[in-house]
């Protein structure tokens, strides 16, 4: 296969080589002006301190998020789904197993009646 | 000899085109500004003020804090301005074609705009602070909640043209070309104008900017993604932020109000694309004044999960009821066809 052909899919289409170049060349213009810039600061300084609204900093670890929280806002937002979806994953094998065969069976009964 | 040359024009056109994005969107947002100053019975600042800001952040110091990391850091403001200039490349801008048009459909724009978020996401949580990490988290879980809608929006419009017959119809060239008001009956045109309505509502996520500007949130955040950003890094964010409205701009003109002056009146070649450019950008300000400029001025930040049950709920629910109108449409227009 011509490595340079657009991939398509029948309705979409698209050629990474393309993408590739295009993002090269901006790459290019953007490293400009970004080396323009200002590169020093003052390493060791108080400037280097995380902001944190003029408090000091406590331990490192304490002001860590934990990964718990990373799509609080979501599951908060969908908590009328989760609710219900959470406690059905018992951890228990059996449960999952019954599951597994309740979906598939499920799925030939759709199947045979759509066929 | 042919495809050097061919390659030579097209990397030409993009550093043409990647020139127009940074000046025209820094232009659009003193434009923003202007216009959200004025609502507020403010003079506000001249148009030129982003130019100056921008000038401004790249003589400033560039921090990288203790606690970041520092490639990362560095990398993501770079990449997040890089990758919102790429999305550029696909869109027709006026009657100009696009140098990437042919390369790839409407499908990747919508996940290239995934690109730039991300990059801020990475920032974000490369900045070592517990404000950056939690505005990372928040745009993150804003762009799980918006993928959703805009994809409506993309696969309605498309399927739409594909069902009246036109081909190639995820090109953005091709719907561009082939305006949908025009292939659909009353009731798809209700359904448009739901869709108009999830694009507009897109658009401001997809900037971070209110109500949907959470993962930054001054207020609550002092920045949030940005906090720990300063010097040339905050002023690539900066860049990034103004073509990234240009690109919203450009899309939902694309989409939704593509006409040129020059297929109406009569001009020559040279003419008729800079008149089309002008008439372009007048359209991409008229759509960022609805959907950006008054919105953030009317209304106050929503909260982080306020916006997941609104993108997911209520702004879903409309999409796929004016996809489901373009689909009776298309059923009904081609009922109506066969009768006559």
């Amino acid at each position: 296969m011509d490595i340079f052909t657009t991939l398509s899919t029948g309705s979409g289409y698209w050629n990474p080589l393309a993408w590739l170049g295009g993002f090269l060349v901006i790459t290019v213009i953007v490293w400009l002006i970004w080396s323009r810039g200002e590169k020093s600061y003052k390493k060791g300084t108080a400037q280097t301190a995380p902001y944190l609204s003029g408090n000091a900093e406590p331990a490192k670890g304490d002001v860590h998020i934990r990964a718990g929280n990373l799509y609080w806002g979501y599951t908060e937002a969908l908590k009328g789904y989760y609710s219900r979806i959470v406690p059905i994953h018992t951890g228990i094998l059996n449960d999952y197993v019954m599951w597994y065969l309740g979906v598939t069976a499920l799925l030939i009964i759709v199947v045979v009646i759509f066929a | 000899m042919t495809g050097g040359l061919e390659l030579a024009i097209l990397a030409g056109w993009t550093i043409v085109v990647t020139i127009f994005g940074l000046v025209a969107g820094l232009v659009l947002l003193g434009i923003d500004r202007k216009l959200a100053a004025h609502m507020q019975a403010r003079v506000g600042p001249p148009l030129r003020q982003p130019f100056i800001d921008f000038r401004k952040l790249m003589i400033k110091e560039s921090v990288v804090p203790a606690n970041a990391i520092p490639w990362m850091f560095n990398i993501a403001p770079v990449i997040a301005l890089i990758s919102s200039l790429v999305i550029l490349l696909y869109i027709p801008l006026g009657s100009i074609p696009s140098p990437l048009g042919a390369f790839g459909d409407f499908v990747l724009v919508m996940y290239l705009l995934t690109v730039p978020a991300l990059a801020m996401v990475a920032g974000g949580f490369a900045s070592g602070s517990p404000y950056a990490t939690v505005g990372a988290q928040r745009e993150m879980v804003t762009m799980i909640a918006y993928e959703f809608p805009l994809a409506i929006v993309v696969v309605a419009i498309a399927w739409r043209l594909g069902a009246a017959g036109i081909p190639d119809a995820f090109s953005l060239a091709t719907i561009a070309a082939h305006p949908v008001w025009s292939v659909v009956g009353p009731l798809g045109i209700l359904g448009l104008l739901l869709l108009l309505v999830v694009l507009a509502v897109v658009s401001p996520a997809e900037l971070s900017r209110i109500p949907f500007d959470s993962q930054e949130a001054e207020t609550e955040l002092a920045g949030g993604l940005l906090v720990e950003y300063s010097g040339r890094n905050l002023a690539m964010f900066y860049l990034a932020q103004g073509v990234k409205t240009l690109v919203m701009g450009a899309i939902a003109v694309a989409v939704f109000f593509p006409w040129n002056i020059s297929s109406f009146i009569s001009m020559p070649g040279g003419v008729a694309q800079v008149v089309d450019i002008v008439f372009f950008l007048l359209k991409v300000i008229l759509v960022m004044f609805f959907s950006v400029s008054l919105a953030r001025v009317a209304m106050a930040r929503f909260r982080i999960n306020q916006i997941v049950s609104l993108y997911w709920i209520y702004i879903g629910v409309i999409g796929l009821s004016g996809l489901i109108l373009l689909m009776a449409d298309a059923v009904l227009v081609s009922v109506a066809g066969g009768i006559i």
